[in-house]
């Protein structure tokens, strides 16, 4: 069976000494939830950067599907079912919830250099925006700017956002970072909801998310995948521990 | 071959002048992240403060107080009006120094006149400096081109021999850094804004009188100082040197030069097809001068926008 | 409270009768001041796209102005030559068809930079046009520009000013109502997304190279069919078009009216020409005056006098109203008052400076009285010069009170 996500051997560098992915390799498989844990630095943004299409590679290659995407544009990528969230919060602060997430929706239906058509009047758009309103729960803000929400209503419209695009493949960076418990454990139980029958690629630091969340854990330290397994046998792996495990946990 | 050689010196004072405007426009756009559109009006500020003067208390200490108050200005200017504005974001800071701009051009023509005025150098400093194959070299482009090389000379030493200057090249690289160090960064700003008007305006007080003193000498210079600083690359000081060379050499030889493209299709055998087009391609090169430098700017921003040493996009 | 849009609609259909009717009220040279305000405001608009709704800045917006002017004298000179059949009316089409071309071209190359660079290219682009145009004798006419007739068309002569006021207001409504139109389509909503966020916008599954070169040929389109009206009402097209000038008044026109409101460029375009026209008689130092509004509106109105007027009403509530009527009661004559003695000492500078009156003092040996706002003023005379600071200390003076004033309300408003 063809994984979602087939990563071989991927090299990045931001010039000389600064090799930030050195031969990565890394298989999702179709439906997982999968998470990328790993210390400051070691290149987890970095990674979703290149397999988003942000960055483009130096060397090796990416396949999502089969298909090989290493090096295409992000809006590429994105059509070809695969979107992302931002580690740094990246809305389009100055409109609505609502057209927000409608921007997505638009795009995904192909609405993209419509000139001939009011977007009130699209068919199916507006409850389709709404049903995502619906699922990343912000419907009580709907009409408010998205630079005025809340730093959590902001990291769930993020969600939204990559929701939109109805991806097969959803890569989430550090999605309940600087939350509180109960905020964290509202994003953790948000993202298992829209996550259903989607693979679920996710950084995440919190220890406890990764296990409640994932069925497999990478470990990325300084540039590559040292260990990629069940979450039992991550928690076991004494190279983790060591490299990783040891001081979160310790 | 005179020819090449009087171009040759024309072209490297008149690029150590556009170093001397271009230089705080470069270093202000680097540490501030503002694209200073008047700045090239504290050149013109400078030519027309030194001319009332210079009828007032003579040549010498107009062309020393003019730039003096023109870098009272650019200080008036950073912390009355910019630092107010800072909270709207770059673009709306480049847009109040287009205004000033546009203020400055008009204070001008209301009080000046819309037309150049008579500023020129004293009899007494108009003799050649040397004498090459029978043409004389005036005695005082020799001085601008003089006066721009200390100035550098300054410029380089303050940067990489003081404290401020190490905070200022700090700033240039990371400006989101230097607050962090505890450093007074808006006195440091207000520092290299007053000092970039303060060469801006000793530019225009000693070439106003040399070259024209109108109301368009922003507009004209302004153009190509913005040629300058992205050809030599956003905020590198050196870059703005480098390109300021390069600028001066091409407008210099480029309006001297009497030859079309045509002729310089010619060479790659291109030449009979161009003239068969005609229209631009027949016009000689010393009209279009005008053009080249734009061209080049233009040419580096599509293909290089960090310029020649720039490292920041 | 918020608008209703019905109330926008009847406002906005008033207005378009009286701009129908306006013509029949004014006399030939004010019809063809009207005529300007209509070409500024819509080249505003179409400036606007770019900066206020794509978040692009163009310096260089005059170049596609330009181009569509020259592209409609062509098109009259082939018409008047017999070579080209097409209706007065339509002629400005052609400014609008070179106007996305051109456009479209040069829009490709600028919007793979963005911000501050973005606009270098801009700016240099139009440069480019501005200094080798004038080279280029057959297209552009060399430095005298070039000229053509308007034909008659269906027993329009096309003759006076009301029927090209005519022309010119039945192309600037259609191509604002199509210009409000595109920002309720997708593109139009595409294109506010990329002013905000444009990295954003490729993760959604947009192109967003390809979108901004669309945004910007619109945009060229629209310039060029502004100028294609100038072309129109001027029967001439002239290379100083393409000038900073041109490129910088719809800058201060835009931002003077305000970028976030969709008719703010347009209202500030009209208002400045109509600045420009009724005060260019009066002095010369109105470019001036426009600078110095543009930069005071920068400083203190930085959503323009549109944004300003929209941000109250929205804000605005009953029981605020007879405070803020308060506050405004002493700003508005404290700004007239600075206003008047700025005009003042800038009047009678402007005079005392000039060539003929250095040239008149010279050859009467004495010095004349200076007129401003209706009265001589002697320059040796000191009431010359106090009653201007006057003005100004006492306008200040208020605008200090009305500050205060309005500090007070608003820490009584968050007491509450
Ligand atoms: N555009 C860039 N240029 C240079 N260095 C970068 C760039 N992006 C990231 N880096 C460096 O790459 C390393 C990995 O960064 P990142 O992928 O963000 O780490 P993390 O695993 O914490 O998400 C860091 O040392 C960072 O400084
Ligand atoms: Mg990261």
């Amino acid at each position: 069976m063809t994984a979602a996500l087939d990563i071989a051997d991927l090299r990045k560098s931001f010039g000389r000494g600064a090799d930030i992915i050195r031969g990565l390799s890394l298989r999702v498989a179709e439906g997982e939830r999968h998470a990328v844990i790993g210390p400051n630095g070691a290149g987890k943004s970095t990674l979703f950067h290149l397999v988003s299409g942000l960055y483009a590679p130096d060397g090796g290659q990416i396949r999502l599907h089969g298909r090989p995407i290493a090096g295409l544009a992000p809006h590429r990528i994105n059509r070809l079912g695969l979107s992302r969230s931002f580690q740094i919060t990246s809305v389009f602060p100055k409109l609505s919830v609502f057209e927000n997430l409608r921007l997505g929706i638009l795009a995904r239906q192909g609405w993209r250099f419509t000139l001939y058509r009011r977007v009130a009047g699209l068919p199916g758009i507006g409850e389709e925006t709404r049903a995502l309103i619906d699922q990343v729960r912000l419907a009580h803000v709907a009409d408010r700017a998205a630079g005025n929400l809340t730093y959590s209503e902001q990291r769930a419209l993020e969600i939204g956002m990559a929701l939109a695009s109805d991806p097969r493949v959803l890569l989430l960076d550090e999605p309940t970072s600087g939350m509180s418990r109960a905020e964290s454990d509202y994003m953790v139980d948000l993202i298992r909801a829209v996550t259903r029958r989607r693979t679920l690629v996710v950084v995440e630091h919190d220890m406890d998310v990764v296990f409640s969340l994932c069925d497999r854990i990478s470990v990325l330290v300084y540039g590559q995948i040292i260990a990629s397994d069940s979450p039992a046998a991550i928690r076991a792996d004494r190279r983790v521990q060591e490299a990783y495990l040891g001081e979160e946990a310790g | 071959m005179d020819f090449v050689l009087f171009s040759t010196l024309n072209g490297i004072i008149y690029g150590l002048l556009l170093f001397m405007v271009s230089a705080g426009l470069t270093l202000i756009f680097g540490m501030m992240g503002i694209v200073n559109f008047a700045h090239a009006s504290f050149y013109m500020l400078g030519a027309y403060i030194a001319y009332s003067l210079a009828k007032l208390i003579g040549f010498w200490p107009a062309i020393l107080l003019a730039p003096l108050l023109v870098g009272l200005i650019g200080v008036a200017i950073e912390r009355g009006m910019l630092r107010r504005v800072h909270k709207h974001g770059h673009a709306h800071e480049l847009l109040l120094t287009f205004g000033l701009a546009y203020v400055f051009e008009e204070t001008v023509k209301m009080l000046y006149g819309n037309y150049a005025v008579p500023y020129s150098i004293p009899a007494d400093l108009r003799f050649p400096a040397f004498t090459l194959s029978g043409a004389d070299y005036p005695f005082y482009r020799v001085f601008i081109g003089l006066t721009a090389l200390v100035m550098f000379a300054l410029l380089f030493w303050l940067l990489r021999r003081t404290r401020v200057g190490i905070i200022v090249r700090a700033a240039v690289r990371r400006p989101e850094m230097v607050g962090a160090l505890g450093h007074d960064v808006p006195k440091v700003f207000m520092g290299v804004f007053g000092i970039g008007a303060w060469l801006a305006g000793l530019a225009g007080a000693i070439s106003g009188a040399f070259f024209t003193t109108s109301p368009n000498m922003a507009l004209e210079l302004g153009i190509i100082v913005f040629v300058v600083v992205v050809v030599g690359g956003l905020g590198s000081l050196e870059g703005a040197l480098v390109a300021s060379l390069l600028i001066g050499l091409l407008t210099s030889f480029a309006a001297g030069a009497d030859v079309a493209l045509a002729d310089l299709g010619g060479l790659v055998g291109l030449g009979p097809a161009m003239k068969a087009i005609g229209g631009i391609f027949t016009v000689k090169l010393a009209t279009i001068a005008a053009s080249v430098p734009i061209l080049v700017m233009l040419v580096v921003l599509l293909l290089r926008p960090s310029g020649l040493m720039g490292d920041k996009t | 409270m918020r608008i209703g849009l019905g109330r926008v609609r009847s406002w906005l259909g008033l207005a378009g009768v009286l701009l129908t009717l306006l013509p029949f009220a004014l006399s030939p040279g004010a019809t063809g001041a009207a005529t300007s305000m209509l070409i500024a405001a819509l080249f505003a608009l179409s400036f606007n796209l770019m900066i206020g709704q794509g978040g692009m800045l163009s310096f260089g917006h005059a170049a596609y102005f330009a181009v569509g002017a020259f592209a409609t004298v062509h098109a009259m000179m082939a018409v008047e030559r017999g070579s080209l059949w097409l209706p007065t009316p339509l002629l400005p089409l052609a400014g609008a068809l070179a106007g996305l071309v051109v456009g479209a071209v040069a829009g490709y190359f600028a919007t793979l930079r963005s911000g501050v660079y973005f606009a270098m290219v801009t700016l240099a682009i139009a440069e480019l046009f501005h200094t080798l145009a004038p080279n280029i004798v057959g297209l552009f006419g060399g430095e005298s520009g070039l000229s053509a007739m308007r034909q008659p068309w269906l027993g329009l002569t096309f003759g006076s000013a009301r029927e090209v006021y005519g022309l010119v207001l039945g192309w600037a409504v259609l191509a604002g109502l199509a210009l409000y139109l595109y920002t309720q389509t997708p593109f139009g909503r595409l294109t506010l997304a990329l002013r905000d966020n444009e990295r954003r916008v490729a993760f959604l599954g947009f192109n967003p190279h390809r979108s901004k070169v669309l945004i910007f040929t619109i945009s060229a389109m629209f310039a060029g069919l502004a100028g294609g009206l100038l072309a129109v009402a001027n029967e001439s097209a002239n290379y100083v078009l393409f000038g900073l000038g041109y490129s910088a008044n719809v800058v201060l026109h835009t931002f003077i009216g305000g970028s976030t409101v969709f008719l703010g460029p347009a209202l500030g375009a009209a208002l400045l020409t109509l600045f420009g026209y009724v005060t260019s008689d009066l002095t010369r130092l109105w470019l001036l005056y426009q600078g110095l509004l543009f930069v005071v509106v920068m400083m203190f109105m930085p959503l323009g006098v549109g944004g300003f007027a929209l941000e109250k009403a929205k804000t605005a509530r009953s029981a605020d109203v007879s405070r803020s009527a308060v506050v405004y009661g002493l700003r508005v004559p404290a700004l007239g008052l600075v206003a008047a003695g700025t005009v003042f000492v800038c009047e009678t500078l402007g005079v005392l400076l000039s060539r003929d009156y250095l040239a008149q003092t010279e050859r009467l040996g004495k010095m004349l009285p200076i007129s401003v706002f209706g009265r001589g003023w002697m320059p040796n005379a000191p009431i010359t010069w106090l009653a201007p600071l006057a003005l100004f200390a006492l306008g200040l003076l208020l605008l200090r009170l009305a500050d205060r004033r309005a500090t007070a309300d608003s820490m009584a408003e968050s007491d509450r």
